[in-house]
């Protein structure tokens, strides 16, 4: 370690601090009081340090607000995604690396046109699909039209694939069956991808705007990412600022811990994966 | 071992494609075909609730209503900068392949992108004439100005934080999750944050402008401002993983290169330009297209900060889209417009294909 | 684990709400989540109507009350959705402009034949509130008030620039005595005149719109042919703009900035809604806001006539309700029908002739203010196209004092657009 390392460490944290201050920010105002913030947000260093500090936003938020049912859906339905997703990709995209079938070639060309095919183009028709089948409004229906991403396919196609033969062909010749061999043998070795993957999924799942949007028209099905847009379009209106803020940090608070303790796993993850692909 | 689980290895294969063969059928196959279908016809979203049959079959007169208009002619000198810009990069494509700096592959797409661009901006309503939807080429255009400011910022920091912090140390760990952070939060989060940041009285820059004696700018309702806005705010969002992205391209140049190239004195800049980047190359076309299909469809940061306004200076097309179809209950019309969009994210994943491909 | 909790959660959710008559209820004015049940001191259009919906929940034996998300920006977007994707909610809130588009396709109840049974009096609304439900003979809704654009001042500004006479302003009566009055009053107190959000909601089209009837006028007929580019819009739309040409107003200010600028004392004269007149009073009498001395004011007459947007909030329930559910429905809306008192705290105006000419009402604070308002309140013809042409106007409003397109061009092309939607 020479000098110039030390000067790059700090050229790049004044950047790096910049990057966070509007997150510092919105945490510093959750924790004002909203009658402060009606008349100034700059009321110690720019409103960045909480000073006259409150946790009376939290309090009523956890008291009477919606937030924590919000939370909840949000939860179930990243959950739920992330489990459906992978279930579906890392047996399809066995099935695709590693055996031998008929229409093989076909299939794979019909899974690459799926990738082609935006999500925002298809809401409309998949809301008029959920509606003929009356499941707006519930779980699956906030879950279920996630799953047919074909990248999370692709992603396990591409890892199975560099899984070299011989682990599989061994226990093939022990007269293992292939469904055995899926679940003992190529499962566990997938465990990096399916990390990934999941990562990936549940921070889309939880970051979804669109299709709830369309799809939930009731509380009971709200994720936080539409109760906190539904905040702000009245925040004009009743609420405090310190308020909406913080159930900006409520709702930001689960995708930034399961980030900071799995972040290790999903850099390595996109290393391995990117020299692979 | 029973035997009664001997399957063979299609019956095998096909019972674990299953699962996903089914939703892909019914989410994704069977809308997008289904999608097509509502496009063809004279669609409204409660009407047809109420009544299945109150659906008219129009053929592609959804497709002229938004896309085209009346007297509508075409010139070569309409949009001169644009069609200019075009007709440069035809030649350059042409001749970089004589040069052999170019494949033939790659020469061809980059030639169609050009033809594109002369041939589209080419059109315009003549005398008398309109334009039948006069808000969609404006709101296509205003999506392209979001994707070309978006896609090189990100890119561009992206790349040179990555080349920056990529040592493996503690401290550089601690700048990339840092940088990485904002990446996880939800586009309302996002958008709240950065509505606050930006308003001229309650945020946090008009603050500090006002501080120094400055006038503060109205970023959300000033048109020369609120696309800028739009694209700060995504730019802060989305580093993450482009970031990351590059880290792992880094990692797969060999430090040989590096450690030869700083005996002959190349280091830092140098270093960069003579040997990161071209070594990127692939890792950069793909966060490129990757990017460009991402904020392509921009929707929340649009629709929740600006309302798409001022003056429809913000409004994209994913928002346009759904207030064709659920303000103006106009489910026609939006799904020929979502098939435009396809259209569109169809040919960039065609290009990142294809690229692909050239380089494997 | 959390699978557990989850279950148990949602089984308990499941469980206490079993037995009643489940009533989902849907609306708008912004989220109240501590609003309690005491309908008579709440403030704010959100809390009161939360207030009188709880107060409904607790009094209404074997009715239970759940109220839907209350997303403004996304209201008519997720309500229609909400239809058909066959799950409306059974009561909701809507305006009296959208009337001709839910009951002109079916989606909402006629129910003159359910009003006595549920012991709500159409006989006590004001002919103009019965008109405001109506469509085609039959009576779609209960309506709840009238809200019509105010102007909302600030006495001590207005005093300092010699602008207050007999303890009332002095408002303009031309459009040449506006530009007079805004330079005085800058002149005066260094501030602006006259504030409104005209960057973002259509506060800025419901003030031209107001101009325009003045001159009798209006943007299309009842028979449907758009009629904008013509003299009195380009009058209607210059009274506000020179304003904005001479520095005496920000056209940039958006809903909440321009409020913040008339309560902290930045401008004379905000426009907005009756809305707010209970909300700016309570801030008014704050020692920390810079507003002081709050006057509400009829929206003056700057031609021919008066004249001032105004629009009516209404309750209805889905045609596809029957049976208890729709009897439940109605009860919901008989009980905030009686609550109208309540309701007109916001600063809305009654429909009610019985509350109306109670003393309550008459007492409530700035209430004799704007008695002239109910006169000249005043909405474009209905549309099944209502949001969308709103939705036009607003974006070439605003393209012409944001973004300095010509007025006759902005003005051309918005009747362009009325008249496609018009035809559609």
């Amino acid at each position: 370690m020479n000098r110039s390392y030390y000067w790059l460490v700090i050229g790049l944290s004044i950047p790096a601090f910049l990057w966070l201050v509007p997150t510092l920010w919105m945490v510093s105002l959750s924790f004002q009081p909203n009658e402060v913030l009606a008349r100034t947000t700059s009321s110690t260093l720019f409103g960045l340090i909480p000073l006259p500090f409150t946790a009376e936003n939290y309090a009523s938020l956890f008291s009477f607000g919606q937030t924590p049912w919000w939370f909840m859906n949000s939860i179930i339905v990243a959950v739920g995604m992330t489990l459906g997703v992978l279930f579906v990709s890392t047996t399809a995209g066995y099935a695709l690396a590693r055996m031998d079938f008929p229409f093989k070639r076909t299939l794979m060309i019909i899974c690459l046109i799926g990738l082609m095919v935006p999500e925002q183009a298809v809401f409309i028709p998949l809301y008029t699909l959920f509606a003929d089948f009356g499941w707006h409004n519930s779980y699956h229906a906030l879950i279920l039209p996630r799953m047919a991403v074909p990248i999370g396919v692709f992603l396990m196609m591409q890892f199975f694939k560099a899984i070299p033969q011989d682990i599989e062909e061994a226990a093939r010749l022990d007269g293992v069956t292939w469904l055995r061999i899926f679940w003992y043998v190529m499962l566990p070795l997938a465990r990096p991808a399916m990390m990934t993957l999941a990562i990936l999924t549940f921070l889309y799942a939880w970051n979804d705007y669109l299709w709830p949007l369309v799809s939930a028209q009731q509380r009971e099905y709200f994720t936080i990412t539409l109760g906190l847009a539904s905040i702000q379009s009245n925040f004009a209106q009743s609420e405090g600022l310190g308020r909406v803020m913080a159930s900006g940090v409520i709702a930001s608070l689960p995708v930034v811990i399961l980030f900071l303790i799995f972040q290790r796993y999903v850099v390595q993850a996109m290393t391995v994966g990117g020299s692979k692909g | 071992m029973a035997p009664r689980s001997r399957l063979s290895q299609t019956q095998a294969a096909w019972l674990l494609l299953a699962p996903f063969l089914a939703t892909y059928a019914l989410f994704l196959v069977y809308p997008f075909c289904r999608g097509i279908w509502i496009s063809l016809h004279d669609w409204n979203l409660l009407a047809v609730a109420f009544n299945p049959d109150a659906k008219e079959f129009v053929g592609l007169r959804n497709y002229e209503r938004v896309m085209w208009g009346k007297n509508i002619t075409w010139s070569l000198f309409n949009a001169p900068l644009l069609q200019g810009l075009g007709l440069l990069a035809l030649v350059l494509s042409a001749l970089l392949h004589r040069l052999g700096r170019l494949s033939r592959l790659n020469a061809i797409v980059f030639g169609v992108v050009s033809l594109l661009l002369v041939f589209f901006p080419g059109f315009y309503p003549d005398e008398g004439g309109r334009w039948y939807d006069r808000r969609f080429w404006p709101t296509v255009a205003n999506t392209l100005v979001f994707v070309a400011f978006t896609v090189p910022g990100v890119t561009i920091s992206a790349l040179l934080l990555a080349a920056a912090l990529n040592r493996e140390t503690r401290a550089m760990g601690i700048l990339r999750t840092l940088f990485f952070l904002s990446q996880v939060l939800s586009v309302t989060v996002v958008t709240l944050i950065w509505q606050i940041m930006f308003s001229p009285r309650q945020g946090l820059i008009a603050n500090i402008t006002k501080t120094f004696g400055g006038t503060p700018i109205n970023w959300l309702t000033d048109q020369q401002f609120a696309m800028a806005a739009i694209v700060i705010a995504t730019i802060w969002w989305s580093i993450g993983i482009a970031m990351i992205l590059f880290l792992a391209g880094l990692q797969d140049i060999s430090k040989d290169i590096y450690e030869a190239a700083a005996l002959d004195n190349a280091r830092g800049w140098k270093a960069f330009w003579y040997i990161t980047l071209p070594n990127l190359t692939r890792t950069i076309s793909v966060v490129v297209i990757l990017q460009i299909i991402l904020h392509f469809q921009v929707f929340g940061q649009s629709h929740l900060m600006t309302q798409g306004g001022p003056n429809d200076s913000t409004q994209v097309l994913v928002r346009y889209i759904y207030q064709t179809g659920f303000r103006d209950s106009e489910l026609g019309r939006a799904s020929a417009m979502a098939v435009f969009l396809f259209l569109i994210m169809g040919s960039f994943s065609i290009i990142q294909f294809i690229i692909g491909r050239e380089r494997d | 684990m959390k699978y557990v909790l989850l279950g148990a959660a949602m089984a308990a959710g499941i469980a206490t709400t079993a037995p009643a008559q489940d009533i989902t209820l849907g609306r708008f004015f912004g989220a109240c989540e501590d609003a309690g049940t005491d309908t008579t001191t709440s403030t704010g259009e959100a809390c009161i109507i939360q207030s009188i919906i709880n107060a409904a929940d607790a009094e209404l034996d074997g009715i239970n009350i759940t109220t839907l998300p209350t997303d403004w920006g996304n209201y008519y977007d997720q309500v229609k959705a909400a239809y058909a994707g066959g799950t409306p909610p059974d009561v909701h809130v809507m305006h009296r402009h959208r009337v001709p588009e839910f009951a002109g396709l079916g989606a909402i109840a006629e129910i003159s034949g359910d009003l006595a049974a549920a012991g709500i009096d159409p006989s006590d609304w004001s002919p103009a509130a019965l008109d405001a439900v109506s469509f085609k003979g039959g009576i779609y809704g209960v309506p709840m008030d009238f809200h019509a654009n105010l102007w909302h001042v600030n006495m001590d500004l207005m005093a300092q620039a010699g602008l207050v006479a007999d303890g009332k302003p002095v408002l303009p009566t031309s459009p040449q005595e506006l530009l007079a009055h805004a330079q005085q009053f800058k002149d005066a107190t260094g501030q602006d005149y006259l504030a409104a959000d005209f960057a973002q909601f259509p506060l800025g089209v419901r003030t031209v719109l107001a101009l325009l009837w003045q001159q009798d006028a209006n943007i299309f007929t009842e028979d449907g042919t758009a009629t904008i580019n013509t003299p009195e819009a380009q009058n209607a739309v210059t009274a506000i703009t020179q304003l904005f040409d001479a520095k005496l107003a920000n056209p940039q200010l958006n809903y909440a900035d321009s409020q913040q600028a008339f309560l902290n004392g930045e401008a004379g004269i905000l426009v907005n809604g009756t809305w707010v007149v209970d909300f700016y009073t309570a801030e008014a009498a704050k020692e920390e806001v810079g507003l002081n001395t709050y006057y509400v004011a009829d929206f003056p007459t700057l031609f021919a006539k008066g004249a001032t947007w105004a629009d009516s909030h209404m309750w209805a329930i889905p045609a596809s309700l029957k049976g208890e559910q729709r009897a439940a429905a109605l009860k919901v809306m008989a009980f905030i029908n009686d609550h109208n008192i309540d309701w007109a705290r916001t600063g809305h105006m009654s429909v009610r002739t019985s509350v109306v000419e109670s003393a309550a009402y008459q007492g409530l604070p700035h209430r004799d203010e704007y008695t002239g308002t109910a006169a000249i309140a005043r909405d474009t013809p209905p549309s099944e196209r209502y949001g969308a042409i709103q939705d036009v106007l607003n974006r070439e409003l605003q393209a012409i004092w944001l973004t300095d397109k010509p007025v006759s061009d902005a003005l051309a092309d918005a009747e362009i657009e009325v008249q496609d939607l018009l035809d559609r």
